[in-house]
């Protein structure tokens, strides 16, 4: 029993982290339609630049984190403005398949400077208990990756819903047309909301990399993570995401206590897939 | 034959264009034939790849380009195909060409079995479905003692075959893939495809039976993917999970099949002698060939969506081997009343 319960503290802390993975992306897919392929990859990218920065250069993981953020934002705007905005009128596969096309090139890029070795950022909290007690006990960075997720989360609700860009982005996902009457910069707004997608992603490569080993090709499997947390939550719904990713979190950790320990990522596909067939618009989807 | 003279008879730029056409196909069938007699080991096995790899960029396009079934799953049939293989021959002593006709029989009845749940997914449900259902596989063989966990197996029926018996082989999969494909798209069920991918809303009110076209395509693709992985791991003569289910081999198809020109008949065939030579040029430095080729693909997609066959046929009205019966024939199913 004491086992089953540590088991649900940590898919629930887990499930935070994995809705910081998917943040990113559902916020792309809610305001522009586009399930970006990548996104795992540059979620990867960010580790590794954290992990080179923090290791090699500051020493400090919150300056690497700041590097890493502001690049991966700059990233992030041009591979918008340059490639996925110009075929994003072309129908659905083309800018799928852009994003395809860039998610082979940068794991490649990885392979090539890194090579295929797991690699991990070292942090003393990764051994650590943030709470003990007889039943259960509370690992520090599984506590600091829930709580930073909840903080990004509640931010980027702020940022959307209380600030000018965030009515623009609303806008813009709203009805293009009208907005771009009004004199919203329709283009503009996909790219900055993908600067933004790139902040989230970065953070979350950041825990990742603190949390776990990672190699060039680990974004594979993060962007399914964040492809289930989006469907799981509902396309585009901020709450929706991160109960998406506590529901895949839990189902993981559910999976791996009653079918072991080696189903655990398994059992969360299933789950996945499970929804996909049933309620492919999301649990937790807003009626239209 | 049929087919071709009926491309002599009804093409539109007349009797001599055939002709011409019909020589180049029948040249390049019989360099492809003779091959082993008059060109070395290394080229014979490099158009054996090229062979298998268009086999799996033309079931990707048969999909994508004309079915609008955008997978990012073939990987499952490839590894299917050669996992096949591997068991039939080495647990139970079979003969390996049964092994991998079983391979696409399993293929396509495993493409059935998920056509349900993954038929109710639609466009990028679809791709990302595909994909999910590969890499839980992945996780299922690795776990799974019947097929040896992760330690996989050498497929050791193939270290006594030689070169050309497996060029032979590649020969009959991608040349067989290509005239496949080549007959469903002249087909009924082959224009019906077309006008799905075109407009699914139209192409069904006007009678086509989408789940049921849809399905079809997507159990041959199943098939000839899972023989192809067979003959591909035989040559490859050692399996494992990971690399089996990777989603390396889409990659693949998707990079062949952009580059080419989605949705056109030749573009596989331009698209995997692209890839393969590339591939085999730059061996040493298997990480610069990928991000080449994506960087090519990606241009491609922004300058030349209809990749490089698909830019000519556009261009010059030239094509070798055409889906279409006819141009007369095409004004009569979009105008009924022309003809």
């Amino acid at each position: 029993m004491e086992v089953l319960l540590q088991l649900v503290i940590n898919g629930i802390l887990l499930g935070g982290l994995y809705a910081m993975i998917g943040l990113g992306m559902s916020l792309i897919f809610g305001i522009m339609g586009l399930i970006n392929l990548a996104h795992g990859d540059l979620m990867i990218i960010s580790t590794y630049m954290s992990m080179v920065l923090a290791l090699h250069f500051s020493g400090n993981v919150f300056i690497a984190l700041l590097i890493t953020v502001l690049v991966m934002m700059v990233v992030g705007f041009f591979c918008q403005s340059v490639l996925i905005n110009r075929v994003l009128d072309k129908g659905a596969e083309p800018p799928l398949l852009i994003t395809f096309g860039l998610s082979i090139i940068l794991q490649n890029v990885l392979l090539l400077i890194f090579g295929a070795d797991a690699k991990s950022i070292p942090t003393k909290l990764a051994a650590q208990n943030a709470i003990t007690t007889p039943w259960f006990s509370i690992s520090a960075i599984y506590l600091i990756n829930f709580v930073i997720s909840i903080l990004v989360i509640l931010s980027l609700h702020f940022i959307i819903m209380k600030t000018y860009f965030g009515r623009a982005i609303r806008a813009t996902s709203g009805d293009v047309v009208a907005s771009e009457l009004v004199g919203v910069n329709t283009k503009r707004v996909y790219a900055v909301t993908m600067a933004l997608a790139m902040v989230t992603a970065s953070i979350a490569g950041l825990l990742i990399g603190m949390t776990f080993t990672y190699t060039p090709t680990t974004g594979t499997q993060y962007l399914i993570f964040a492809f289930g947390v989006v469907v799981i939550g509902g396309m585009g719904s901020l709450v929706g995401t991160l109960l998406g990713g506590i529901i895949l979190g839990l189902a993981q950790m559910l999976g791996s206590y009653f079918f072991g320990m080696a189903y655990q990522l398994f059992f969360g596909y299933v789950v996945l897939l499970v929804i996909l067939t049933f309620r492919p618009e999301g649990l937790f989807a807003r009626t239209k | 034959m049929k087919g071709m003279e009926r491309v002599a008879i009804t093409t539109a730029l007349g009797g001599r264009a055939a002709l011409i056409r019909r020589i180049i196909l029948a040249t390049i069938m019989v360099l492809l034939i003779t091959l082993p007699l008059w060109a070395s080991e290394g080229v014979v096995m490099i158009v054996f790849l090229i062979m298998l790899y268009m086999a799996v960029g033309q079931m990707w396009n048969l999909l994508a380009g004309y079915a609008g079934l955008v997978s990012l799953g073939q990987q499952i049939f490839i590894g299917l195909g050669g996992y096949s293989l591997a068991i039939i021959t080495e647990v139970y002593h079979l003969n390996f060409l049964l092994a991998i006709l079983i391979g696409g029989v399993i293929s396509g009845v495993f493409a059935l079995v998920i056509s349900q749940p993954i038929f109710k997914m639609k466009g990028i449900y679809f791709a990302i479905g595909t994909w999910v259902i590969a890499e839980a596989l992945t996780l299922y063989f690795l776990n799974w003692s019947f097929v040896g966990y992760g330690v996989g197996f050498n497929i050791r029926t193939s270290y006594d075959l030689s070169t050309n018996y497996l060029y032979f082989l590649s020969l009959i999969v991608g040349l067989g893939s290509a005239v496949l494909v080549y007959i469903i798209m002249r087909t009924k069920g082959g224009l019906a495809l077309m006008a799905m991918r075109d407009n699914e809303l139209a192409a069904e009110v006007m009678g086509v039976e989408l789940y049921k076209t849809k399905l079809a395509i997507f159990l041959v693709s199943a098939f000839v993917s899972g023989v192809t992985g067979g003959v591909l791991y035989l040559n490859i003569s050692f399996i494992q999970p990971t690399a089996a289910f990777s989603i390396d081999w889409t990659v693949a198809a998707v990079v062949i099949v952009i580059i080419g020109g989605i949705g056109t008949m030749e573009g596989p065939i331009v698209g995997a002698v692209i890839y393969v030579v590339l591939k085999q040029y730059l061996y040493n430095f298997p990480g610069i060939s990928m991000i080449i080729l994506g960087v090519i693909a990606i241009a491609i997609i922004l300058v030349a969506p209809k990749g490089i066959m698909g830019t000519l046929q556009a261009k010059f009205g030239w094509e070798i081997i055409s889906a279409r019966r006819s141009t007369k024939n095409i004004k009569q199913m979009v105008h009924p009343d022309c003809g």
